[in-house]
């Protein structure tokens, strides 16, 4: 017989209370956590997507789309540039690389990217297989792309025009795939890559059949890229350089990390609103807690009473109404931390489907420890308050009192 | 042993003073002590048992002034050497029969025992209800556990609190008999507090208060 065996006896004898208790503090723990471990897993995935990108540069509209779409890769272009304009800036001695994508197709849902072969080491990314594009018409594919499309070095498939999956502008040229790239967890995992004159070639011919009196050169003369990912040769450029483009030029300049900031502060409110449900329930489960044990302090004064005449003391009584407290968090945090879990990865496998990109992110140790210490000074407040009763307690008029 | 000297006490809110005759009990005595209600008997027994400090006077039991005892000491002190026996019997809700009793030993600090709670259960015709909880025995059943719980512990003193007053005759006899049965098999002083005049034949050392 021990203290906590009187105490796992008494939380069984009062199986509502003690249900609601550590149903109420888990769902509290399991939403805390799964905000938390969200929003973690949301902003390093998107930091972590900006690769070595510094500055974006793309036909002038709104600079958060043209970071969606041209970094991130989840939204439309804001439209084209020319190549040519794109060629000049990235001459400026503030640029280390300059990388211009193209975008124009896709395929199953995959965009195809037309690039250089710079595009793979902004992202830090390895061939698995295969070798890296060397004319018109080959591809390399992201590891997620790959396996999601099974497909393998040398087969081919054909592209479809536009940014979302079609069957009805199907591109008549057939793509070859040279090479499969090494899983990044970054986005490059989820795009086709190609170089610049496979899209141009593609919509050339497209053009031909559409506009015949259009002739080659004239085409070759207006070739167009979605944007130009630049990375600065030092920070200094930050300053001059989005303000000089946005000013002088029909280009505009976003700083992917700036819009990013932007984004969160639209999304923190969904994250904020959250947190707040999830405080106010964990007070109303400590306040659960509280009533719990209150209830017991009160209602079994006489059995505390009898246990002082045992020779119980009162730190005694007070460690039995602790450690129930402490068996109650401790089921709880088990059962929070197992449904923030449940719970955060099917939340990843609903939205693996719509991004076709894996982002869960495990929560950092220390963020955990700040939950778990919420949590935990919640509930000692929550039993200091009542173990009160005991303190004050006395035992000779509660045993007057028997009847 | 337990001797006491001069024992007032006054509640904080009323005017009047109790004043309690001296006792003085040898080893294995036992004493009855009568009065009606309201006379001060359950303070008197809850003076004895350290549950509340008297005003003046001074209570020595096993050559021990239990008054000079400071919280903790005391606390040990009564669940070492002290057993109560209530009116109506109580044991801890949540516990079943066994556990009681184990929980009994635990916070006097003896060691569990089972052999001995085997054998005090199987006295007290308590065999079949070990694992039962408390809620589920009946008040005779009870009343033994009571009994039991109040001497599981072998105490120097058991202090028992109007133990007879809602039994029928036979029980009134066969408790008192339980009580000094026991008392004697631990070397025990028993104090039965009471104002119920059937016991009174069976106790030779008897005050009125």
């Amino acid at each position: 017989m021990t203290i906590w065996k009187i105490s796992l006896q008494n939380i069984k004898t009062r199986p509502l209370y003690t249900f609601l208790s550590v149903f109420t503090l888990s769902l509290s723990i399991a939403l805390l956590l799964g905000i938390q471990q969200l929003k973690t897993s949301f902003e390093h995935q998107m930091e972590n997507n900006l690769g070595a990108i510094d500055l974006v540069i793309g036909a002038k509209g709104s600079p958060l789309q043209l970071v969606l779409a041209s970094v991130l890769h989840l939204d439309n272009p804001t439209g084209n540039i020319l190549y040519k304009d794109a060629k000049k800036i990235s001459k400026s001695p503030l640029i280390k690389t300059a990388v211009p994508i193209s975008y124009g197709d896709n395929y199953k849902g995959y965009k195809i990217i037309g690039t250089t072969g710079e595009f793979v080491s902004l992202y830090n990314a390895k061939l698995e297989k295969g070798s890296v594009v060397k004319k018109s018409m080959e591809v390399i594919l992201g590891h997620t792309v790959a396996a999601q499309l099974d497909l393998k070095v040398g087969e081919t498939f054909l592209s479809s025009h536009g940014l979302i999956e079609n069957d009805i502008e199907v591109h008549s040229e057939s793509l070859t795939v040279v090479g499969i790239l090494k899983p990044t967890q970054k986005v490059i995992d989820r795009l086709i890559i190609t170089n610049l004159e496979s899209v141009w070639d593609v919509h050339h011919h497209d053009n031909e059949v559409h506009e015949k009196e259009k002739n080659h050169m004239e085409y070759h003369e207006g070739k167009e890229i979605t944007s130009l990912l630049v990375s600065f040769r030092n920070p200094s450029a930050l300053l001059t350089l989005p303000r000089r483009i946005n000013k002088h030029t029909y280009m505009q300049a976003a700083l992917p990390k700036y819009e990013l900031d932007r984004l969160y502060q639209y999304t923190g409110v969904g994250f904020k609103t959250i947190s707040w449900i999830a405080y106010i329930i964990l007070v109303i489960s400590c306040m659960t807690v509280f009533i719990s044990l209150y209830k017991m302090v009160k209602e079994r004064a006489f059995d505390l009473a009898l246990l002082r005449t045992y020779g119980a003391s009162n730190f005694q009584l007070i460690r039995m109404v602790v450690y129930e407290g402490v068996l109650i968090v401790f089921l709880a945090l088990i059962l929070g931390l197992a449904l923030s879990k449940i719970g955060v990865y099917f939340m990843f496998k609903i939205t693996e489907t719509d991004n076709k990109q894996n982002i869960l992110q495990e929560l950092p140790f220390h963020e955990l420890l700040q939950t778990v210490m919420l949590v935990f000074s919640m509930i000692v407040l929550s039993v200091l308050l009542a173990i009160y009763p005991i303190i004050k307690m006395n035992i000779s008029t509660i045993l007057s009192n028997e009847k | 042993m337990i001797q006491t000297d001069n024992l007032t006490f006054r509640y904080k809110k009323t005017e009047c003073t109790f004043c309690f005759p001296n006792i003085d009990l040898k080893e294995q005595e036992n004493l009855l002590i009568l009065g009606k209600s309201g006379i001060g008997k359950t303070t008197l027994l809850h003076l004895l048992a350290g549950l509340l400090p008297p005003v003046s006077g001074k209570i020595v039991m096993e050559g021990v002034d239990i008054n000079s005892l400071s919280h903790g000491q005391l606390d040990k002190f009564r669940g070492q050497n002290i057993g109560l026996v209530f009116q109506k019997s109580h044991a801890v809700q949540s516990l079943n029969t066994v556990e009681n009793l184990q929980a009994r030993l635990f916070f006097s600090k003896k060691s569990k025992n089972n052999i001995l709670i085997n054998n005090l259960l199987n006295q007290l015709g308590l065999d079949d209800c070990k694992k039962s909880k408390v809620n589920e025995l009946s008040e005779g059943q009870l009343q033994r556990l009571g009994i039991a719980l109040s001497v599981v512990h072998n105490p120097k003193v058991i202090l028992a609190d109007e133990p007879t007053s809602n039994l029928d005759d036979d029980n009134c006899k066969i408790v008192i008999e339980l009580l000094i049965n026991q008392a004697k098999r631990t070397n025990a002083n028993l104090i039965v507090i009471t104002h119920d005049h059937r016991i009174k034949s069976l106790f030779s050392n008897s005050i009125i208060l």
